[in-house]
């Protein structure tokens, strides 16, 4: 069947039309509209879908308790939703259609470095503030960009906190092999552990990438495995957690203590791996034992959040939900403090933006990320996730050294 | 010396694994054409199917090889059958188009069904190993090896010696000559489709124990598996065997270039993909047809 060109034409003005958005909630009601590209497929589709509940929950908190006071008028807040398939490009393709066509009045980060890294550009070249807690490399505070604000502690210090921890403990931890995927934001977490490592007298036996598409690592695990090494740290994440934890059991590699900067915090690994899943570290943004009390407006404690989440989505808070919440309060903080919803007004804001909550404190340095709120350190014991680093957070001891595997 | 002994023992373990992912992919490619995009997501579905039958009914995971056959060989038949083989004769991009949708489609079902949570199918006896001569071996990375070739053997000897799979070969090398002898063209055809969804479902199944399992687990696998079959010649058992473990023993090896130039570090499991791509192309360069592949007219 051929067409004439202007049936063509006609098909084609209807489809547009079809697919042309419905009439925008934008601020022009009473309503503000948040944009998020996220990875709702893909391969971060776990953690997508984890900043999504995060995001979310802030919602229906805000849109319960009677939205956010702008200057006299208050707001009901929605957020618009599109997935970027765990795609750098296309998320960024789709923060610029949220900002063209649905006119978002700002964007709520993606997942993960790589896009984040994208999507702060868009932010950046139309001038439209975002709040990302998912980002974690410092690359994308390097840039300079003035739109783009960070919630997270950066990657370097995913690992920090593990190091610090079996260093002192007895004996104390000396020697740490390292192995990380190809990835911006892992190659920055390896670089940092490696870094503190050589600065703080621990000497570095073994450190080696492999690619964010690795399905076998069992030839790393074995140049690894002849180093000895005291700490075994793996920077990467839960896919590629899983395949190294069960890579080391595999290989019988005995160390003192096995850390992640992504994976043990997920249940997802305790779920997939069983006991083998016992006694390792994880880095983690938060815990629902960090003892901040939260400024008004939401709620305060970490526990709270918790329970929130647990009835509203049936598993145990995750950082990635705490911190995705985080992003959104900064914004409602920041708004509230603006009396605006005028996008230069609001990153002004948020540049000046110092206020603790359930997460932490929330404030930004000259290049937009947070360098105010430490990390803690998790452990899985008996198979429930405990905080036990730094002690003044904690709610439990770290067992270390770990038992042999067949003993946990 | 025993890192280049465990070497070569993880390099064919691996192998293994990616010969049975190519084995279907192969026969699909080399007898029909048809480019199957759609493989991976059968890997990924017979890994679910693996992992629900072990959650839900503690099924062991060897034991459900031959559900995940017999589940996706029935679900590729049907799909060939009713769907592939009216565009089958149409220019490869057709085919190509429809496999990747059907692909979409089955990813995106598996995440409304599973959603896209990792899930891992650990067995008691999951990281069990024993050490020879100083390699340590894990016993279900053993199993899996002995597994992927008997299930190449069978795969070869069925082909050759019965008369479905002589009814194949014959279709694979003149279409109008093998239905004048009275081969059911369209039946061969689901046949072959349906053996390569098979093999991929049982690969997944192989695949459950060592790697996480989630909805796009298998795009890297179905990028592995198009390298291993053209590496090892295409619609032949023997070179997916030998491509996968060809494949396998270079990404093991490839592990050991470690080096400093500078500061430029230079890591040769950071580059596999790259250099497991430079040995696709030398070896396309010296034999065009891949490793065991025979010049067709």
């Amino acid at each position: 069947m051929k067409l004439r060109p202007t049936a063509a034409l006609g098909i084609l003005a209807l489809c547009a039309t079809l697919a042309a958005p419905s009439v925008p909630v934008s601020a022009a009601g009473d309503t503000i509209l948040f944009g998020s590209p996220v990875s709702l497929t893909g391969s971060l589709t776990k953690e997508g879908h984890l900043t999504q509940e995060g995001y979310e929950l802030w919602k229906n908190y805000v849109n319960a308790h009677g939205g956010i006071k702008v200057g006299g008028k208050t707001y009901k807040v929605d957020i618009k939703y599109y997935d970027d398939e765990s795609k750098n490009d296309t998320s960024a393709q789709l923060a610029e259609r949220l900002i063209d066509q649905d006119h978002v009045n700002f964007l709520l980060g993606p997942y993960g470095s790589g896009t984040s890294f994208t999507v702060a550009q868009i932010a950046e070249r139309k001038k439209i503030p975002m709040v990302e807690g998912n980002g974690a490399a410092e690359k994308i505070f390097n840039q300079g960009f003035r739109y783009t604000f960070g919630v997270l502690s950066p990657a370097k210090r995913y690992l920090e906190g593990i190091l610090q921890m079996t260093k002192a403990q007895k004996p104390p931890a000396q020697t740490v092999a390292i192995t990380a995927a190809s990835d911006a934001f892992s190659q920055e977490v390896a670089q940092g552990a490696a870094a503190w490592a050589a600065a703080n007298g621990m000497k570095v036996v073994y450190n080696n990438k492999y690619p964010d598409t690795a399905t076998d690592v069992s030839s790393i695990i074995s140049a690894l495995k002849q180093t000895n090494p005291d700490v075994i740290l793996n920077a990467g994440h839960l896919q590629d957690a899983l395949l190294v934890q069960k890579g080391l059991k595999e290989q019988n590699v005995i160390a003192r203590a096995y850390g992640y900067s992504v994976g043990p915090d997920t249940p997802d690994f305790a779920s997939s791996l069983g006991k083998d899943a016992n006694d390792v570290f994880g880095g983690a943004q938060w815990s629902d034992a960090v003892k901040y009390k939260g400024a008004p407006g939401f709620y305060h404690t970490a526990p709270e959040y918790a329970k929130a989440i647990d009835n509203a989505y049936h598993h145990r808070a995750d950082y990635h939900n705490a911190e995705s919440t985080a992003a959104c309060l900064a914004f409602q903080y920041a708004i509230q403090k603006a009396g605006s919803l005028d996008p230069e007004k609001v990153r002004d804001a948020l540049a000046k933006l110092d206020v603790t909550t359930f997460y932490g404190i929330i404030k930004f340095d000259s290049r937009g990320i947070n360098l105010y709120k430490p990390m803690v350190v998790n452990q899985i014991q008996n198979g429930r996730l405990t905080t036990v680093w730094p002690a003044f957070t904690a709610d439990g001891k770290p067992k270390y050294p770990a038992p042999p595997w067949g003993q946990r | 010396m025993h890192l280049v002994l465990q070497d070569l023992a993880n390099g064919i373990l691996a192998g293994g694994i990616l010969a049975v992912v190519a084995l279907g992919f192969s026969l699909v490619w080399g007898i029909m054409n048809i480019i199957n995009l759609a493989h991976g997501a059968f890997v990924m579905l017979g890994a679910y199917l693996t992992y629900q039958l072990f959650a839900s009914f503690h099924v062991d995971p060897f034991l459900s090889l031959p559900i995940s056959f017999v589940v996706l060989f029935t679900a590729g038949y049907l799909l060939q059958r009713y769907l592939i083989n009216w565009v089958v004769r149409a220019p490869i991009l057709t085919t190509f188009l429809l496999t990747f949708g059907l692909s979409l489609l089955f990813v995106n079902i598996a995440l409304i069904v599973w959603t896209g949570d990792q899930r891992g199918v650990t067995t008691a006896y999951a990281g069990a190993n024993f050490t020879l001569a100083g390699v340590t071996i894990p016993w279900v990375k053993l199993y899996t090896l002995l597994a992927a070739l008997v299930i190449t053997g069978v795969m070869h000897l069925w082909l050759t010696r019965s008369k479905t799979g002589r009814a194949i070969r014959a279709t694979s090398m003149d279409i109008g000559a093998a239905q004048l002898s009275g081969v059911r063209v369209a039946h061969i055809y689901s046949i072959v489709y349906g053996l390569g969804a098979g093999l991929a479902g049982v690969a997944g199944t192989l695949i459950s124990m060592s790697y996480a399992i989630n909805p796009n687990m298998g795009e890297p696998f179905l990028i592995k598996a198009f390298v291993v079959c053209v590496l090892g010649g295409l619609g032949s058992v023997q070179g997916a065997l030998v491509g996968g473990l060809v494949y396998g023993i270079v990404e093991a090896f490839a592990t050991q270039i470690d080096l400093y130039i500078g500061t430029q570090h230079i890591s040769g499991s950071g580059l596999q993909d790259a250099i497991a791509l430079a040995v696709l192309l030398i070896v396309l360069i010296v034999r065009p047809t891949g490793i065991m592949g025979k010049a067709t007219a």
